[in-house]
């Protein structure tokens, strides 16, 4: 799932973000407001984490901005004014979590896992589809109580169709989930991972709408994928 | 015991008092002059009826075996008219036949019959005249008197009661107001008290007051912003470290370094600002720091520049020849001067160079630091000795503690300087940090 990090403090960004990449999220940093604005346009963030100080602007004002257009990606906020008031103030922003300076890695992991659910209106931490059971949190993957070991892009690209239930998830949005902003992307490098998937968990699993994108199939096996 | 009692029981105990006073010399003169009045008036009827005897022939009472005139007992003034020898010629008041009989000339009392008498006894020409009057009499009369004049002065005194009782209660009013609003104020409330038509005597304790709330509530506004400011400026370096940390745990054994290396940088950051912050707490809360030390200009500038990174960028200019003493403890003088040479030389671009030069005034030495730095050209030196504050730039500055130009702020103020940071022509700052010159003796 991918991440959209907004911290203006250099240590503090770069160790969050490689903490949250290897809790196996795609992550795209950025430090400041303007930077926040153009990659949440740009981009299909799933989650948003928030620092409130940021440099050229306060990080309400963003969040606020952002539920004003409508925007509703899960937002948590990162803050190390630990006030009840700045609390409240984040809260009835729009914040969907608070989380305060200084954390655990594993905590905010699991705080953006929750958010991730809640978001999809799921309320266990466990995915069963079908025969298929799924553990975003440690990323495991049962088929018919046989764990399957699957990459990490082939997991994050079933858990963003999971993560739709169902609904047609365009090649970019798969794409901004898999590599992010930064990762130059080979034209055909999310076909290569709907195929792995496919021979692993079964060619019915995912499902090409022609044109628009993918979707999440019956997990069991038969019937055609179709061609990707 | 309340400011309203205290001046009701002061100012009514000294009225009933007074009153009371007045009421006792009233009465006691008012029955001195009813006294001497009635015995005037039995001595005036005395000789009245004196000169009417006189008119009389001399043989006149010669015929007389019994008295001429006897009336019954009545009220009001008895008389009686007896010869030299006794015998009585004419009386009132039938009953007290014998009664007013040889009384000495002049004023005498007398029991009657179980009543009291005063009498007055005149004699002419051998002829006895007695008049007399019931004391009974007289005092009815002047218990009647003294109703009179007593009733409109006790309303009088009670109704002055009631003005004083008013009055007291209308004229602390404002007390009462002021009273009420503060108790019914929650401690932690600073918004100035306001009691309407405030009087002249308490006005002045209300604005200062009022003065002093407002200083309080902004000092305390100031303290929360700097404990939430120092709040967020700890644990943002402390988030970075456990960031790191927990990161170095997570990965593999060869990648783990940057990581460690991430985190050390963050417990540098963590140290300097902890440094920075004990540093102005002492300069602030003046604890001890020995105030008649001095200093040569020259150690400072080489205490300052001796463990400065990239020293080699500041250009120093100082006057060789002439010591210039400062009245400044070396470590503190040391301190500014590179917090701002440190600052000089972060909002620099890598290579230029910043310069620093030394100067003498009669009464002070000034270290002016200019740099061609990206400061915001709008800045006043308020704002940029304000705790925390610090230039927002683009990630991948270093970025300092935002509390170096306070410090130096602090240091200059304590010691008799100042500082003051000026935006230059084509960019950049000039800082001015003045301290007092000791004179050379």
């Amino acid at each position: 799932m991918h991440v959209l990090l907004i911290e203006d403090d250099e240590l503090v960004g770069s160790g969050i973000r490689s903490g949250l990449e290897i809790a196996g999220f795609t992550v795209d940093w950025v430090g400041t407001a303007a930077d926040a604005r153009l990659s949440l346009a740009g981009l299909a963030s799933d989650v948003v984490v928030l620092d409130l100080g940021l440099p050229d602007a306060d990080g309400l004002t963003l969040l606020r901005d952002w539920r004003a257009q409508g925007q509703t990606v899960p937002v948590l906020v990162l803050t190390a004014r630990d006030a009840v008031a700045d609390r409240v103030a984040g809260l009835q922003t729009g914040a969907d979590d608070y989380l305060l300076k200084p954390f655990d890695l594993d905590e905010l992991g699991a705080r953006l896992q929750a958010l991730l659910r809640r978001a999809a209106g799921r309320a266990s931490p466990v995915i069963e589809h079908g025969g298929l059971r799924v553990d975003p949190g440690n990323r495991r993957v049962w088929r018919d109580q046989h764990e399957i070991e699957l990459t990490r892009r082939e997991f994050m690209l079933l858990e963003k169709l999971l993560h739709a239930r169902g609904g047609i998830v365009s090649v970019e949005q798969l794409n901004d989930s898999l590599y992010g902003l930064d990762s130059p992307v080979e034209s055909n490098a999310v076909n290569v991972h709907v195929h792995h998937l496919r021979r692993k968990l079964g060619s019915t699993l995912v499902r090409t709408v022609r044109g628009l994108g993918y979707r999440l199939g019956a997990a069991d096996a038969g019937g055609d994928a179709g061609t990707p | 015991m309340s400011l309203r009692r205290r001046l009701l029981l002061i100012l009514g105990v000294s009225f009933c008092v007074l009153w009371a006073l007045a009421a006792a010399w009233l009465y006691s003169d008012l029955r001195d002059q009813m006294r001497a009045t009635l015995d005037q008036r039995l001595a005036a009827s005395a000789r009245m009826v004196a000169g009417l005897i006189a008119q009389l022939p001399e043989d006149a009472w010669n015929q007389a075996g019994a008295p001429v005139l006897s009336t019954p007992q009545s009220t009001g003034v008895a008389c009686q008219i007896s010869s030299s020898r006794g015998q009585v010629l004419m009386r009132t008041h039938g009953r007290l036949a014998g009664e007013l009989d040889t009384p000495a000339p002049g004023f005498t009392d007398r029991v009657i019959d179980g009543q009291r008498w005063r009498l007055f006894t005149f004699v002419q020409n051998g002829l006895h005249i007695t008049t007399a009057d019931r004391l009974a009499e007289r005092a009815a009369l002047q218990r009647n008197v003294i109703v009179v004049a007593v009733v409109p002065f006790v309303v009088a005194l009670l109704g002055s009661l009631i003005a004083l009782w008013l009055g007291i209660r209308r004229g602390l009013g404002p007390l009462a107001r002021l009273h009420a609003e503060l108790s019914r104020r929650d401690p932690d409330m600073l918004t100035p008290v306001e009691i309407g038509d405030a009087p002249a005597e308490l006005r002045p304790a209300i604005d200062t007051l009022n003065a002093l709330l407002l200083r309080t509530g902004e000092a305390l506004t100031r303290e929360q912003r700097f404990t939430s400011d120092a709040a967020h400026e700890l644990r943002t370096p402390l988030t970075a470290i456990k960031t790191h940390v927990q990161l170095a745990s997570r990965l593999p054994t060869d990648q783990a370094g940057d990581a460690l290396a991430s985190a050390e940088a963050g417990i540098a950051r963590l140290q300097r600002t902890l440094e920075q912050l004990l540093t102005l707490a002492r300069i602030e809360a003046g604890s001890p720091i020995s105030e008649t030390e001095s200093v040569a200009s020259a150690q400072i500038v080489a205490a300052a520049l001796a463990d400065l990174p990239a020293r080699e960028r500041v250009e120093v200019h100082a006057p060789a020849r002439e010591s210039l003493e400062v009245a400044l403890p070396r470590e503190l003088a040391a301190a500014a001067l590179r917090n701002l040479l440190e600052n000089a030389l972060r909002h620099t671009p890598d290579g230029a160079a910043v310069e620093l030069t030394v100067c003498a005034q009669p009464e002070r030495v000034l270290f002016n630091v200019s740099d061609r730095g990206d400061w915001p050209p709008t800045q006043s030196t308020q704002q940029l000795t304000q705790r925390f504050w610090r230039q927002r730039h683009s990630a991948g500055h270093v970025q300092g503690s935002g509390l170096g130009l306070t410090i130096v702020a602090a240091i200059a103020a304590r010691f008799g300087g100042s500082l003051e940071l000026q935006p230059r022509e084509g960019g950049g700052l000039a800082a001015c940090f003045a301290v007092p010159r000791v004179s050379p003796v």
